[in-house]
C-alpha cells in the first residue's frame, strides 16, 4: 500500500505520463524530474502529481473554419503541449460531453467549446456544467435552441442527466431518475439561444415555459420518486423562473444522492475517471471498486467542493492509479487499459521524433495518409466522436479495422526514409551489435523496458538474427538498419503490449 | 495482393507450433457443425431511434382511430395520405396502412416480389428511452439484466463456431453489441480495399515480418489477461483475413462492375457499405478460400431526430434517411438476385426504439416500440402483429404506447425476441432449445407485460 508520501521509480515516473499524458519522451522525463524533485527530493507521487497539475491553463482552441484543418492542428499541438496532463484531460471531457462538428454545423462555434473545455479542465464541475448549458455548440449538438415552451424538446435534458451527471443507473443498479423528471428538466431548458458566432448565450423570455401560461403541466418540481428529496421533490422555480432555473436544476442535479445515500454525480464522474485514469474494471464497479471510489471523492473533498484538481491528484498518489503499471509477464490479474488511437498516434510521434508534414499534416511513409485519415481509420476522429455517448473504450477501440489502421501507420513511420524522417540513429546506439542488447533499447526508446515478455524478446531476437542465422549485426550498414531495426520498430510499435497502457 | 498456397502452408505451419490458432481450425473448417448452411443473415441496424410512427403509416381509421389519432398527435409532421404507400391492413383496426413515400424502393420489391415482412410495434418490457440502454438490450436480447455476455448473434455464432473462425463480419468503424462474443473473430471491415497487410517492403522480407508478427500475437493469447487474449484473437484472425478479403473486391469489380456502378448512383454511404456484403457474398458464394463469412452487419446513422425531422418532404432528415435506405437496400437485393443467392439472405431492419406519439416543435422524442423489416427471396411477405395504440387514452403517462404481450389486447406487441428467435431458429437453423437456454432466456413476471412464452414460429420464411 502506498500513499502521497511513496517514492517513484523512473519506470513509475514513465508509468505517470504514460497514463496522464502522451508518453515519456527523455527530455520530458527529465523535466518533470527536475520538477518534482524541487518540491521532494527523492520524488513522491504527491510531488509528482503537483507539478504535473501545476500548469497554467492555456486556452487553446482550434482554428479555422474548415473541421479537416481545425482537427489536424489540434492533434499538431498535442505533440507538443503547454501541459501534456491538460490536453489529456481535454481529451477526456470531449468525450465526456461529447459534440459533433457535424451536427452543430459550425467550426467556429465547435471552437469555442474546445476552449471553454481547456479552460474548466481541472476547475469547478458544477461551473463547469452550468457553462456547457450555456455552451453554443452543446445548444445546437443537443437542440436546446430548438427547445422552446408550446411541447418542449427533451434532447438536452435528457443527456445532462444520463451522461453528463448521473447516469441512468446508480451502482446498485437502481434508476437515477424518472422520464417525468426529464421533462420537467427540459422545461427549465425553453427559450435558451445564443449570438453567432461568439456563442453569446441568452434566454427569450417569449418562447420559454413560464408556469402561469402551462397551469397544466403543474409545478416546476423534479425527483419526486429519486434523489433522496422526498415526496416533495424539489421546485426548481424557486430562485425565481427565467434564466435562473437552468443553474438552479444543475445545483439540485449536483445534491442528488443515490440508494446508498451517497452523492451520485461525484461517485459516476469519479467512476469515471478511475475508468479513464486506470482500467476496465470501472465499467462494472463491484463493492472493491466501489469502496475505491468512494475512498478518493473522501480524500478529495470532490462530493462538496466540485474541485477536479483535487479529485485528480487523489487519484494520482492512490494504489490503483499504479496498477496498470504492472510489467511483464501478464497474466489473469494484470490490469491493462487499451491506448486511445490519438494517444497511441500522438505520443508514438512524440517517441519516435517524428514530425507531421506542415503543410498538410501527412505522415510519409507509404499510405500518404494524413492526420485526419490515419485516426479516422483508427476510430478516432476529434471532434467528430460516434454520438453523444462519445467513444466505446478499452476493448471496443480494437477490431481488425482498427488494428491494421494501427499498424499501417506504425509502418508508415518506418517505411519514412526520404530526407531521412525516420531516423532511428538518433534513437538507439547503432554500434550495439548484439540482437538482445538492440532490441533492449528499441522498447526502452519506446517507453516499454518493462512490458516486453522473455518470449517476446527471443521472437525479436529471431527475427533480427533471422532465426540465429546471423547473430551479430551492424547497424552501422544502411541497408541492415533499414531492414532490421525499420523492421523491429514497426513490429514493436504493432505489438500487443504497445496497444496497452 | 494476391494469396499464395505456400504462404498459406507457411502459416499453417506456424500455426500449428504455436498451438490452436486460426491456421490449423481454417484446414477443418469445412467438417464443424454450424446450422446456417449455406445462407447469410444480414442486419441493418438504424441507429438513433428511427420514427416507426412516420415508417409504417396509417392512410385511414379503418374500424379504429389510427389516422385520426395520428394526425391530431402529428400536428405537421404528418404524412399526406395521398402520398403514402400502401402496404396492406393493420390485421386489428382493419386500417390501410402505408409507407412514408420515401421508402419507395422497399415498396418497389414489397409489389413486385412479395418478399418483405413488416413487423409492427416490436418493443420490449420495462423500456428505455434512452439511446444507450435501450440499444444495448436490443443487441444482448436482454431486456431485464440476465447474466449473459455479448450480443444475441455473438452468443448464437461462439455455440456454433470454432474458437478462431471467421463467421461473421461487420461492415463498420466498431464492432457493434449484437455481434460481440469473446470465443470466435468477428471481422470489423469498413472497405475491402483497405484490408490488405501494411507491411515495409524494405529489403524484400514480408514472410520474416509476418512470421515474427504471428509470433507475438500467438504469445499475447491465453494469458488469461482480457486484453491480451482478445488482441491475441483478433490479431491473428486479421492477419490472415488481411491475406484473403482484399481480393474479394477486385473479383467483384471484375465480375461485377455493372452493378458497382448502381451502388455509385445511389450515391450515399449505406450503399457504399452494403456493396462491401455483396462483395463478400460474392467471393463466399464463388468458393474463394479463407472465406466463410455468413453474417455481416452494417448500420445507418442520424435517425435521432428531435428537430428539423421533416414529413414526407425529401430534404427533411427523416425522408432523406429513407430514402438511404430504401434505395441501398433496393440495389443490394436487386445485386444478390442477379448473382442468384436471393434465396439464401435475409436482410433484418431495426432500430432502438421509436419515436414520442406527440412531435415536438419541429421533430419528436423519445418514444417506445416499433416496426422491424424483413427481406430476403425466401421471406414470407406482408404485415406481421399490430400497429400501436396512439390514442390519448391508452398512452403511458410519458406519452408512449405500453408494451403488451397479452393475448386477449387487440393492440398485442411483437417481442422483438421473438423476431430473433424466429430468425435464428428457421432461418438460422438453430435448436428451438438452445436459443431460449443460450441466447435468449424468457423473463418471468406476469404473462400480459412480459415475455414468459416464446414464439419461433412466426413463419417468417417459405420452405
Amino acid at each position: 500500500m502506498g500513499d502521497e508520501n511513496t517514492v517513484l521509480t523512473e519506470n513509475d515516473v514513465r508509468h505517470v505520463m504514460r497514463r496522464a499524458g502522451f508518453g515519456a519522451p527523455p527530455k520530458e522525463l527529465a523535466k518533470l524530474l527536475k520538477q518534482a524533485k524541487k518540491r521532494q527530493n527523492p520524488p513522491t507521487r504527491g510531488a509528482v502529481a503537483e507539478s504535473l497539475l501545476d500548469y497554467k491553463p492555456k486556452l487553446f482552441k482550434p482554428g479555422g473554419s474548415d473541421r479537416y484543418k481545425a482537427h489536424n492542428k489540434w492533434v499538431s499541438y498535442l505533440q507538443k503541449p503547454k501541459s501534456p496532463l491538460q490536453s489529456k484531460l481535454v481529451l477526456f471531457w470531449h468525450d465526456h460531453f461529447s459534440t459533433q462538428v457535424s451536427v452543430v454545423g459550425e467550426m467556429k462555434i465547435m471552437a469555442v467549446q474546445i476552449r471553454l473545455l481547456h479552460e474548466y479542465a481541472k476547475g469547478n464541475f458544477k461551473d463547469f456544467v452550468k457553462a456547457i448549458n450555456r455552451d453554443a455548440a452543446m445548444m445546437e449538438m443537443l437542440d436546446t435552441v430548438r427547445n422552446k415552451k408550446a411541447v418542449p424538446n427533451e434532447n438536452y435534458a435528457r443527456e445532462l442527466k444520463e451522461l453528463f451527471t448521473l447516469g441512468v443507473d446508480d451502482l446498485a443498479g437502481n434508476s437515477n431518475y424518472t422520464e417525468d423528471d426529464v421533462s420537467q428538466i427540459a422545461r427549465a431548458f425553453t427559450g435558451w439561444d445564443y449570438e453567432y458566432p461568439k456563442g453569446t448565450p441568452y434566454m427569450d423570455d417569449n418562447d420559454h415555459d413560464y408556469e402561469a401560461q402551462f397551469p397544466s403541466r403543474g409545478p416546476k418540481v423534479v425527483f419526486q420518486t429519486t434523489g433522496g428529496f422526498g415526496p416533495a421533490g424539489r421546485d426548481f422555480t424557486v430562485n425565481g423562473e427565467g434564466e435562473a432555473e437552468i443553474d438552479t436544476v444543475t445545483d439540485i442535479l449536483f445534491d442528488h444522492t443515490d440508494s446508498d445515500g451517497e452523492n451520485t454525480v461525484a461517485r459516476r464522474i469519479t467512476r469515471r475517471l478511475l475508468r479513464f485514469f486506470c482500467h476496465d474494471d470501472y465499467a462494472n464497479p463491484g463493492p472493491a471498486e466501489i469502496a475505491v471510489i468512494d475512498q478518493i471523492i473522501a480524500d478529495s473533498g470532490f462530493a462538496s467542493t466540485w474541485d477536479l484538481q483535487a479529485l485528480y491528484r487523489a487519484i494520482f498518489v492512490h494504489d490503483v492509479f499504479f496498477e496498470t503499471a504492472a510489467p511483464a509477464p501478464y497474466g489473469p490479474g494484470t490490469k491493462k487499459a487499451v491506448k486511445w488511437p490519438v494517444d497511441y498516434f500522438v505520443s508514438t510521434l512524440r517517441l519516435t521524433g517524428m514530425k507531421l508534414r506542415t503543410s498538410d499534416r501527412r505522415v510519409l511513409g507509404g499510405s500518404y495518409r494524413t492526420a485526419y485519415g490515419h485516426l479516422s481509420q483508427m476510430g478516432q476522429i476529434l471532434l467528430e466522436p460516434p454520438s453523444v455517448f462519445g467513444w466505446s473504450w478499452d476493448t471496443a477501440w480494437l477490431n481488425s479495422a482498427t488494428l491494421l489502421a494501427r499498424f499501417r501507420f506504425a509502418r508508415d513511420i518506418v517505411a519514412a526514409r526520404e530526407g531521412g524522417r525516420f531516423q532511428p540513429e538518433k534513437l538507439v546506439d547503432l554500434d550495439l551489435s548484439d540482437p538482445g542488447e538492440i532490441v533492449d533499447a528499441v522498447a526502452d526508446s519506446l517507453g516499454i523496458p518493462d512490458q516486453v515478455t522473455t518470449n517476446e524478446r527471443n521472437i525479436y531476437i529471431d527475427y533480427l538474427t533471422d532465426n540465429g542465422s546471423n547473430p551479430a549485426l551492424d547497424l552501422n550498414d544502411s541497408y541492415e538498419r533499414n531492414t532490421k531495426l525499420h523492421g523491429l520498430y514497426a513490429l514493436m510499435m504493432q505489438s500487443p503490449a504497445y496497444q496497452l497502457h | 495482393m494476391n494469396v499464395s498456397r505456400r504462404r498459406f502452408l507457411q502459416g499453417a505451419t506456424a500455426g500449428a507450433l504455436l498451438g490452436p490458432t486460426v491456421f490449423n481450425h481454417a484446414l477443418v473448417r469445412q467438417s464443424l457443425a454450424n446450422t446456417i448452411g449455406n445462407r447469410f443473415l444480414v442486419v441493418l441496424f438504424l441507429d438513433g431511434g428511427n420514427d416507426g410512427i412516420n415508417t409504417v403509416c396509417p392512410i385511414d381509421d379503418g374500424g379504429g382511430s389510427l389516422r385520426t389519432d395520428y394526425d391530431l398527435h402529428r400536428f405537421n409532421l404528418n404524412l399526406d395520405p395521398g402520398n403514402l404507400l400502401a402496404i396492406g391492413n393493420d390485421p386489428n383496426t382493419n386500417a390501410l396502412l402505408g409507407l412514408h413515400p420515401a421508402l419507395q424502393g422497399v415498396h418497389d420489391l414489397h409489389t413486385s416480389k412479395g418478399t418483405v415482412a413488416f413487423l409492427q410495434g416490436c418493443g420490449y418490457p420495462e423500456y428505455s428511452l434512452s439511446h444507450d440502454v435501450s440499444r444495448g438490450i436490443w443487441e444482448s436480447a436482454n431486456p431485464l439484466n440476465a447474466p449473459l455476455t455479448g450480443g444475441w448473434v455473438g452468443r448464437h455464432l461462439a455455440a456454433g463456431y470454432g474458437p478462431s473462425e471467421v463467421p461473421a463480419v461487420a461492415v463498420d468503424w466498431s464492432l457493434p453489441g449484437d455481434f460481440r462474443q469473446t470465443t470466435t473473430s468477428v471481422l470489423t471491415v469498413k472497405r475491402l480495399e483497405w484490408f490488405g497487410f501494411p507491411y515495409d517492403y524494405y529489403g524484400n522480407e514480408i514472410s520474416a515480418k509476418r512470421d515474427a508478427f504471428n509470433a507475438i500475437y500467438g504469445e499475447a493469447s491465453g494469458t488469461g489477461m482480457p486484453q491480451f487474449d482478445f488482441l491475441g484473437t483478433s490479431g491473428v484472425a486479421t492477419l490472415v483475413s488481411s491475406e484473403a478479403y482484399p481480393d474479394l473486391h477486385d473479383l467483384y469489380e471484375t465480375d461485377r462492375g455493372g452493378w458497382s456502378a448502381q451502388y455509385d448512383a445511389v450515391d450515399q454511404s449505406l450503399a457504399d457499405d452494403m456493396r462491401e456484403i455483396a462483395k463478400m457474398i460474392y467471393g463466399v458464394s464463388q468458393g474463394v478460400p479463407n472465406v466463410n463469412a455468413r453474417y455481416f452487419q452494417c448500420r445507418n446513422s442520424g435517425y435521432d431526430t428531435h428537430a428539423g425531422q421533416g414529413a414526407e418532404e425529401i430534404t427533411g432528415r427523416h425522408g432523406s434517411l429513407h430514402a438511404e435506405v430504401a434505395e441501398s437496400l433496393k440495389v443490394f437485393y436487386e445485386d444478390l438476385e442477379d448473382m442468384g443467392v436471393i434465396d439464401d439472405v435475409a436482410i433484418l431492419v431495426w432500430s432502438e426504439f421509436s419515436r414520442r406519439i406527440l412531435q415536438n416543435d419541429n421533430g419528436t422524442d423519445h418514444g417506445s416500440q416499433g416496426p422491424m423489416l424483413l427481406m430476403g427471396g425466401k421471406v414470407n411477405g406482408g404485415i406481421y402483429g399490430n400497429h400501436p395504440n396512439i390514442n390519448d387514452a391508452a398512452l403511458n403517462s410519458d406519452g408512449n404506447t405500453p408494451y403488451s404481450q397479452d393475448n386477449a389486447d387487440p393492440f398485442r406487441s411483437i417481442d422483438f425476441r421473438d423476431v430473433y428467435g424466429s430468425v435464428l431458429k428457421q432461418w438460422a437453423g438453430m435448436d428451438h432449445n438452445d436459443i431460449l437456454n443460450v441466447v435468449m432466456p424468457l423473463d418471468a413476471g406476469p404473462p400480459a407485460s412480459y415475455w414468459t412464452a416464446e414464439d419461433f414460429d412466426m413463419n417468417l420464411f417459405a420452405p
